[in-house]
């Protein structure tokens, strides 16, 4: 290894060690990586919602589509089994289903969409400007396929699940295929370290 | 979507919009003082390639595809297609020593640089453009980036994309200077050792590119986690994704032991006329 690959990659972990801290998590530690919750959003109940509205909470944000097959579902049945296992907790975390698709999610659908998940589970929505904007902070996006005959169309999206804690600050990144055994002991942790 | 959303930087940067300004601007200038004499057919080939060199690591790094190269793996390959082989190459073969020319003496005097910062300029200079290190640093750069774990940093954090960026781009320019650049006119001397280099970088990206191509797994979980700009399979995306690193990326590096050796045949033809 030639002495400059050396100065890159420590170069790397002096850029990274900003970015982590000493708790250990299992699953991805962002810390400093990504930016403080931040949104102007509508809620299932058509209220105007902003950030200040969860803080206190353990906030899991979530961009998806409520027609979505396979991702959204299978995170959002994740987050309802984990939150379930966190016992008194369970009331100390929101989990924020931003929709990325506003054409087809309507608020109506967005609540019945939550409600199949918990009380925990929240749809938000915003017009497509908006929802881009967002997604550009937390550097994810999203994109359209053709439509069918029927209308339809696919759409790609990001599958984080952003946890921030109870100040907005972003902590630990989660995914469809996070263990669900660390999924529940960082978010432990994570609640533990709020009290 | 507006023809301005395709055209207007993702993510504004200055330092980019500046580093491009200065550099066109200052090798226009130095163009446009050349004396009639030295412009022959070649001169107008090199302003070309110069242009067309600079405004392509613009259009990759400052508009919409900067965007596409944060969401698809087979577009960030081709960006740094453009950013670490195709870009710098032509600026290189333009003529990029001329930029010096063409800024005010008082930037371009190295000796007045107080000795603090301009010996161990020099020394790192040297060592980064020593024969033997500069192809590892250009394959390893190549491989760094492509770790799963660091490229999956690299894509989350604003700063680790910036910085991935800049030293393919410094590297890539560094590494083309070194094999083409005007210290070497096809002398003997060094003829050797740059054919060499040229075939040591081919091989590794080649196996890289292969090994991308025909991977059965997924190996870039990142652009699930951030989304795709468009619905497109991970494989599929992974697949394109390593023909660009497999193919056009070593072909560069072909062209660059093509370059090498049509250097050293006019040079000596040069002789020959001269002799005859």
């Amino acid at each position: 290894m030639s002495y400059l690959k050396v100065i890159f990659i420590t170069l790397l972990l002096f850029v990274l060690s900003a970015c982590t801290n000493d708790e250990p998590t299992k699953l991805t530690n962002i810390k400093g990586l990504i930016p403080d919750l931040a949104f102007e959003l509508t809620d299932e109940n058509n209220a105007a919602v902003t950030e200040k509205n969860y803080l206190g909470y353990t906030t899991a944000v979530f961009f998806g589509f409520t027609s979505c097959p396979e991702v959204c579902p299978t995170t959002m049945h994740q987050w309802a089994a984990t939150i379930k296992q966190l016992g008194d907790s369970a009331a100390s975390v929101k989990v924020l289903f931003v929709s990325v698709d506003p054409e087809r999610d309507s608020v109506e659908k967005l609540r019945q969409y939550t409600e199949l998940f918990g009380p925990a589970f929240i749809g938000l929505r915003g017009e497509d400007a908006v929802i881009k904007d967002m997604t550009k902070r937390y550097r994810v996006t999203f994109g359209y396929g053709d439509k069918n005959t029927q209308g339809d169309y696919e759409v790609s999206h990001s599958s984080a699940v952003f946890v921030f804690d109870q100040h907005g600050k972003a902590r630990i990144l989660a995914t469809q295929s996070s263990p669900p055994d660390d999924l529940l002991h960082d978010l432990k942790n994570l609640l533990a370290s709020s009290r | 979507m507006s023809a301005l959303t395709y055209l207007l930087p993702w993510e504004f940067s200055p330092v980019l919009l500046l580093s491009v300004l200065i550099t066109g601007g200052l090798y226009t200038r130095a163009v446009l003082l050349k004396p009639n004499k030295e412009i022959k057919v070649k001169f107008y080939w090199q302003v070309l390639s110069f242009y067309f060199g600079l405004l392509s690591i613009y259009i990759v790094s400052h508009t919409y595809v900067d965007y596409l190269s944060q969401y698809m793996f087979w577009v960030h390959r081709f960006q740094h297609l453009v950013l670490h082989h195709l870009g710098p190459l032509l600026l290189v073969l333009g003529g990029a020593q001329w930029v010096q020319q063409g800024a005010p003496s008082l930037f371009t005097n190295w000796c007045r640089v107080p000795a603090v910062i301009r010996v161990p300029s020099e020394l790192c200079y040297r060592f980064i453009q020593h024969p033997v290190i500069a192809p590892v640093v250009f394959v390893g750069l190549i491989y760094l980036w492509l770790i799963p774990e660091i490229h999956f940093a690299a894509m989350l954090s604003k700063k680790l994309y910036w910085i991935m960026n800049w030293s393919m781009l410094i590297d890539g320019f560094l590494f083309w200077w070194l094999v083409l650049g005007p210290e070497w006119q096809g002398e003997q001397r060094g003829f050797k050792t740059r054919l060499l280099m040229m075939v040591v970088v081919v091989v590794p990206q080649q196996l890289l590119g292969a090994y991308l191509t025909l991977s059965r797994s997924v190996l870039y979980d990142v652009y699930d986690v951030c989304g795709r700009a468009w619905p497109i399979s991970p494989l599929s995306d992974q697949i394109y994704g390593g023909i660009i690193t497999w193919i056009p990326a070593s072909m560069m590096s072909v062209l660059g032991l093509v370059l090498v050796l049509r250097r050293r045949l006019n040079y000596l033809k040069r002789i020959e006329n001269e002799l005859s």
